[in-house]
């Protein structure tokens, strides 16, 4: 069972770094307790992982076929890409990184199955741009209801205390559902976990991560995500969760942050303003570009050391 | 909102300690009616006058304790931080006014001003209209917080009373240079009628700065 250490970490990372797209506007603007948010965000992802992780844990363990030698080299290979990317600064996506590292084991087999790998790529392309037209359209409609609804100065800040903590909630969910696969799949794949064993683990190891490490990472981004205004910021986690949620059903895991900042970025269109940075943009774009690399670059390496 | 209220007790709480500072603001307002009643009565300072600068300072003074009480409990995880910000603001703009009313009386008491019966008139007009405009902010306070839609009507009366109140403030300080008092007393009293003036001024302010926050909150 040591083998799945490399798994339980990646998931721990994946909740301590994720854990602040679900409820880091709420967390900073003291709307709710970090206590609080850490437990509902463990018990809605375990939720997601139960319930709807099995689809992506299909689709990431049909990428190449792997031993639980290779499986553990691959979780190891994306575990060290996500560590040395979050030292780098740079926005990384765990899902990014797992299927870089498997697809290096694979290529080395030659054992890829270029089909399911290409339905993924195209998801995290799909990613950002979902989120954003997500967003364009959740803003809009929203907006419509909302200003309907004449809510006075109390009621709309219950509605939008409300809306932050039932969206943060299901974004939680979705995340679960959506990167268990990132944690376990390998470990299916290999024989070593059933589909209900895997997603048990992996939604708990993430789970561990939002409330064990989540805390400094979701003050740190959610004092970003707060300079929009809460109704924005609504629009923003409800938005990355509809997406996350869509790819889950599509069986393909993607990265909640790619989506939430898709989401600003929606946001900003709406506006008409600046959300995000063109440094931070720029850095955005170096993650998406260089996290598969490192972490096929990283399985390669492993794969070499662990074979001499 | 029933599963969720443990989540809103904060909230409640700073709605009920708003409309309590209200009910304060409106005493002290009441205060100082009444002091001017007893001068115009009397035509000068008088003990019962100083009682009454006392209630309106002690008013005023509850006033900003329960100013800082909302404060710490916004700070103490309750609303968003809009709606944090925007009543503090508010909050702020609103305790002007009884400042504003005790400033008044301190300065009648202090200076011993005596304020020439020919100005009575167009003084009680001024107060009148003033302290109206103190009941209307009251209402768009509560309009915000209860039925937005009312505000709009509250507004256009705010701002007809100040602009009849710029007027008699006018009336007041020609009526004053027209007469044959000496030079500093008409200086002080218009000094006075100024600081009077100021009460339609700032509830003006205050009365757009609540439509400023209604118009916030639509998307």
């Amino acid at each position: 069972m040591h083998y799945l250490l490399s798994g339980i970490f990646l998931g721990w990372s994946l909740g301590a770094n994720d854990a602040a797209n679900l409820f880091g506007s709420a967390v900073t603007s003291k709307m709710l307790k970090f206590r609080t948010a850490a437990i509902l965000g463990a018990i809605f992802v375990l939720l997601g992982a139960i319930w709807q992780g099995q689809a992506g844990i299909e689709t990431i363990k049909g990428l190449t076929l792997l031993n639980l030698k290779l499986a553990t080299i691959s979780s190891i290979a994306a575990a060290l890409a996500v560590t040395v990317m979050t030292f780098c600064r740079l926005p990384i996506s765990t899902s990014q990184a797992v299927v870089g590292a498997i697809v290096g084991i694979g290529l080395i087999k030659g054992q890829l199955y270029l089909g399911g790998l290409g339905k993924v790529v195209v998801c995290w392309f799909g990613t950002p741009i979902g989120g954003l037209l997500v967003s364009v359209t959740l803003y809009r409609v929203l907006g419509v209801i909302y200003n309907r609804l004449g809510l006075n100065l109390f009621q709309g800040d219950i509605f939008l205390r409300l809306g932050l903590i039932i969206s943060g909630c299901y974004c939680a969910y979705a995340l679960g559902a959506n990167n268990v696969a990132n944690v376990t799949a390998v470990f299916v794949g290999a024989g070593l976990l059933s589909i209900l064993a895997a997603s048990i683990i992996g939604g708990l190891s993430i789970g561990l991560g939002i409330i064990t490490y989540s805390k400094g990472v979701m003050e740190t981004v959610g004092s970003r995500l707060v300079k929009l205004d809460a109704f924005s910021a609504l629009v923003v986690v409800l938005s990355g969760a509809i997406t996350v949620h869509f790819f889950t059903i599509v069986g393909v895991p993607v990265s909640a942050s790619q989506a939430v900042i898709g989401a600003v970025l929606g946001v900003g269109i709406v506006k008409s303003i600046s959300t995000i940075r063109r440094q931070t943009l720029g850095a955005i774009a170096i993650g998406w570009f260089m996290t598969p690399i490192v972490a096929a670059f990283f399985s390669l390496i492993l794969y070499f050391i662990f074979q001499t | 909102m029933g599963i969720f209220s443990f989540l809103f007790k904060k909230q409640k709480m700073i709605e009920t300690l708003i409309y309590t500072y209200l009910d304060n603001i409106s005493l002290a307002e009441d205060n100082f009616l009444k002091a001017f009643d007893v001068y115009f009565e009397k035509g000068k300072c008088s003990k019962e006058f100083d009682l009454l600068t006392a209630e309106t300072h002690k008013a005023e003074s509850n006033s900003d304790d329960i100013r800082l009480e909302i404060e710490t409990l916004m700070y103490a995880k309750a609303l968003i931080p809009e709606s944090r910000e925007d009543i503090l603001e508010l909050l702020e703009s609103i305790d002007m006014i009884p400042n504003c009313c005790q400033r008044i009386l301190y300065m009648i008491q202090t200076q011993n001003l005596i304020i020439p019966s020919f100005l009575y008139t167009d003084m009680k007009e001024l107060i009148k209209i003033s302290l109206e405009s103190c009941l209307l902010v009251r209402g768009e306070v509560k309009a915000l917080f209860e039925e937005q839609k009312k505000l709009q009507k509250l507004t256009i009366a705010i701002d007809q009373n100040e602009s009849r109140c710029d007027q008699i403030e006018r009336r007041l300080i020609s009526r004053l240079f027209d007469s044959d008092l000496d030079i500093y007393q008409k200086i002080l009293i218009k000094e006075l009628i100024l600081e009077m003036g100021d009460i339609t001024d700032r509830t003006n302010r205050v009365s757009r700065q609540i439509n400023i926050i209604s118009i916030k909150r639509r998307v």
